[in-house]
């Protein structure tokens, strides 16, 4: 049935391995179109599997594995190279192939006369890969491995750029980060293989709740655990910093890795193990505070940021944590829904931002932009729909998924008012700051003199304009999404209405827009004096919380001066003396008999003559 | 002769060999004192041989002679090599291998 399915992640593999070797000697188009046309077939092959499995009805859709080779099989660990097929699964296949491929195509014209061109597409290609192993996995150990190898991807690709000093060091923060959460991954794993004597996802659920109670002590830490390595994948508090340092990297980079697919690895993550995390309450609580905490502070820090790719970093993290949120609270299908269609405006949003970048020749402040809309409409147009969907502006996918968070974060059972007025409050926030980076970029006059904007070639606006299409119409698609996922999830979730609160978040989200509007449209003035009333609020949140310099001081200084110390006392005073000393010592004492040896011949035979008659005597006297 | 005085004489012609290569500095010399402490040995065997009646003795001076022979071939040919090169025949001189 699914025998063919696993061709979804040889492509994107076969790509990677072809532009590695034949890179250098293959010309730009080439490198293109293999770098594109692998991540297209493998979406093919997506949709070749999707339709295998809606032939089949609801309830046989789930447990697919497909074990195409035996590779370890030691005691009772077994490990088979197999892919998990699945409604979940193929749904993240979708998005991964699907928008992965958009972004290729338009890689292809922002790219262009990249001297290292075909290399970004082998990254590109590995990145695809890897993203599909993790999402394919059918046990622990691959999903690690997948976790592995897109940390190694992002790590690549955020460091694209090697000459730049600042694009290395974030590249090297970044792995950093990622790492500390896959070593709480793997001590899950080792965890789990103790407690259940395997690894795979589909024995592990199926165990799970006979063998324990909710909260038990064993599931509280399996499911933390795994948490770290998700906080950390997707950028939520307190291992955040990452992510809006990671934008040092090209934007198609950005948008395909930090904001469509592989910061939501750790919202797959919770929703691959919802059964883990149902036995898990406590957690769970955990999960929905950090997202929503997450999704209000990240949304506070991009109010004031002036990048334009770190706004909508920010942002990403921001609409993560509703996702986090989402899952916490138990209703998965609509974060999962959330994810797509922020995969669709984000994508869309961080694409039209690097759109402009081309445009200005690298410019990404927004303060030397402006008036815009007229120089590149089709960019423009594409913006303002992608921030309208952020924004959750009536009927773009943007207002069904987040507004269906919204009321559930208060109707769901594990829903409550604080979660719902922080979720709003996020809302109009978003709104706000999206639409402020849309009116300093794209409305008024340029405030870049030497800068001459014009419109991207049409392989960078089609892109747009497809991504576009999904951001406006993709809310049609939840109550697909909601049925389509049900099986996996083992329920249809429950969608509440209550017009009240769906008129004060949409009350939110618009009175967002307009006091952006009103801000940096109508009375420029009132901001400079709204900036020096607020100013240590504004500082706070224009540094980041200060949260980068906390770590500083907390972490990297400490181990810096551990380093040094050890450096100093340590290598130089402790080891190299003692080796140094003993080495100086065995030389003075082999130089004390190496005397002995004098080259005199006479000297010896008298030391042979002495000898034998000493030993002569003995013999004889004793 | 006595026992005793084979075994005084052959000691005393060991000892004078022994003296000899220490004292001296001269390789032929010295070489010739190697001669003297073998042949004392030699005289040593012959002697017994005689004393007990048995052959074995005789033998065993016969082979020491030919390695004699064959070593101071060895020997004259390297002291020769040394003189030709360094000129000096000290052997105090001669501690080219000293630790």
């Amino acid at each position: 049935m699914f025998a063919s399915s696993w061709l979804i992640l040889l492509f994107p593999l076969l790509g990677f391995i072809g532009l590695s070797w034949f890179g250098s000697r293959i010309s730009e188009k080439l490198a293109g179109l293999v770098g594109c046309g692998t991540v297209g077939a493998s979406f093919f092959m997506t949709l070749v599997t999707l339709s295998n499995l809606l032939f089949l009805p609801p309830e046989e859709r789930v447990g697919h594995v497909q074990t195409l080779y035996q590779w370890v099989s030691a005691g009772s660990l077994k490990l088979d190279l197999a892919i998990l097929v699945d409604p979940l699964s193929v749904f993240m296949f979708l998005i991964v192939t699907g928008v992965g491929f958009v972004i290729h195509v338009y890689s292809v014209g922002y790219m262009h006369d990249d001297p290292e061109y075909s290399r970004f597409f082998a990254y590109l290609n590995l990145f695809i890969f890897s993203m599909l192993v993790l999402v394919a996995a059918a046990d622990f150990f691959f999903l690690i491995v997948g976790w592995a190898l897109v940390g190694l991807a992002s790590y690549l690709l955020i460091g694209f750029w090697r000459e730049k000093t600042s694009a290395v060091l974030a590249a090297r923060k970044a792995f950093v980060m990622n790492v500390i959460g896959d070593v709480g991954m793997v001590i899950a794993a080792f965890v789990i293989f103790e407690s259940f004597g395997t690894l795979s996802f589909i024995d592990v659920f199926a165990a799970a709740p006979g063998m324990f109670r909710p909260n038990d002590d064993t599931m509280l830490l399996i499911t933390l655990l795994l948490l770290v390595g998700a906080f950390a994948k997707s950028a939520q508090l307190p291992l955040h910093t990452w992510l809006p340092d990671a934008m040092e990297g090209p934007t198609p980079v950005s948008a395909l890795i930090h904001a469509a697919t592989m910061v939501t690895a750790g919202v797959y993550l919770i929703a691959r193990c919802h059964v883990l995390y149902e036995l898990a309450p406590y957690t769970m609580y955990f999960i929905a505070g950090v997202g929503i905490i997450t999704a209000v502070f990240a949304g506070s820090m991009a109010l004031v940021q002036y990048d334009i790719k770190r706004v909508i970093a920010y942002s990403t993290m921001s609409q993560l944590g509703y996702m986090f949120m989402a899952v916490g609270i138990g209703v998965y299908s609509m974060g999962m829904f959330h994810l797509m269609t922020h995969a669709f405006f984000k994508a869309l949003l961080f694409l039209a931002a690097g759109s402009v970048i081309h445009s200005l020749d690298g410019e990404q402040d927004i303060r030397k932009m402006g008036g815009l809309q007229n120089v590149m409409p089709l960019t423009h147009a594409t913006f303002l729909i992608g921030a309208l969907a952020l924004a959750g502006f009536p009927l773009t996918s943007g207002y069904f998924s987040k507004e269906a968070i919204i009321l559930s974060s208060y109707h769901a059972e594990m829903g409550n008012i604080v979660f719902w007025a922080i979720a709003v409050l996020t809302a109009g926030m978003t709104a706000f700051y999206i639409f402020r980076v849309y009116f300093y970029t794209f409305v008024g006059g340029l405030r870049s003199p030497g800068a001459h904007p014009h419109e991207s070639p049409g392989i960078m606006v089609i892109p747009l304009v497809v991504l576009a299409g999904l951001a406006l119409l993709g809310g049609l698609l939840g109550p697909w999404v909601d049925s389509f996922l049900a099986p996996v999830f083992g329920r249809v979730v429950e969608h509440h209405h209550n017009s009240v609160l769906e008129a004060i978040a949409l009350t939110a989200g618009i009175g967002g827009i307009a006091a952006a509007g009103l801000l940096y449209m109508v009375s420029k003035d009132r901001m400079d004096l709204l900036k020096e009333a607020m100013a240590p609020l504004y500082d706070l949140l224009f540094h980041k919380y200060y949260v980068d310099e906390i770590y500083d001081f907390l972490i990297v200084r400490p181990t810096k001066a551990i380093g040094v110390f050890m450096e100093q006392k340590g290598e130089r005073e402790g080891i190299d003396f003692t080796v140094d000393q003993v080495g100086l010592k065995v030389k003075e004492v082999s130089h004390g008999i190496s005397l002995w040896q004098s080259g005199k011949v006479r000297a010896y035979a008298l030391n042979m003559v002495v000898g034998m008659v000493t030993i002569l005597l003995f013999v004889v006297f004793m | 002769m006595g026992e005793q005085f084979v075994l005084l004489i052959s000691a005393s012609i060991f000892c004078v060999g022994t003296a000899g290569f220490v004292i001296r500095k001269n390789p032929l010399i010295m070489f010739m004192s190697v001669e003297l402490m073998l042949n004392s040995v030699n005289f040593l065997l012959v002697s017994y041989s005689s004393f007990l009646n048995s052959l074995d003795g005789q033998i065993f001076a016969l082979m020491i002679m030919t390695v004699a022979a064959a070593e101071v071939v060895v020997g004259l040919a390297i002291i020769l090599t040394i003189f030709r090169t360094r000129h000096d025949m000290d052997v105090d001189h001669i501690d080219v291998l000293k630790g």
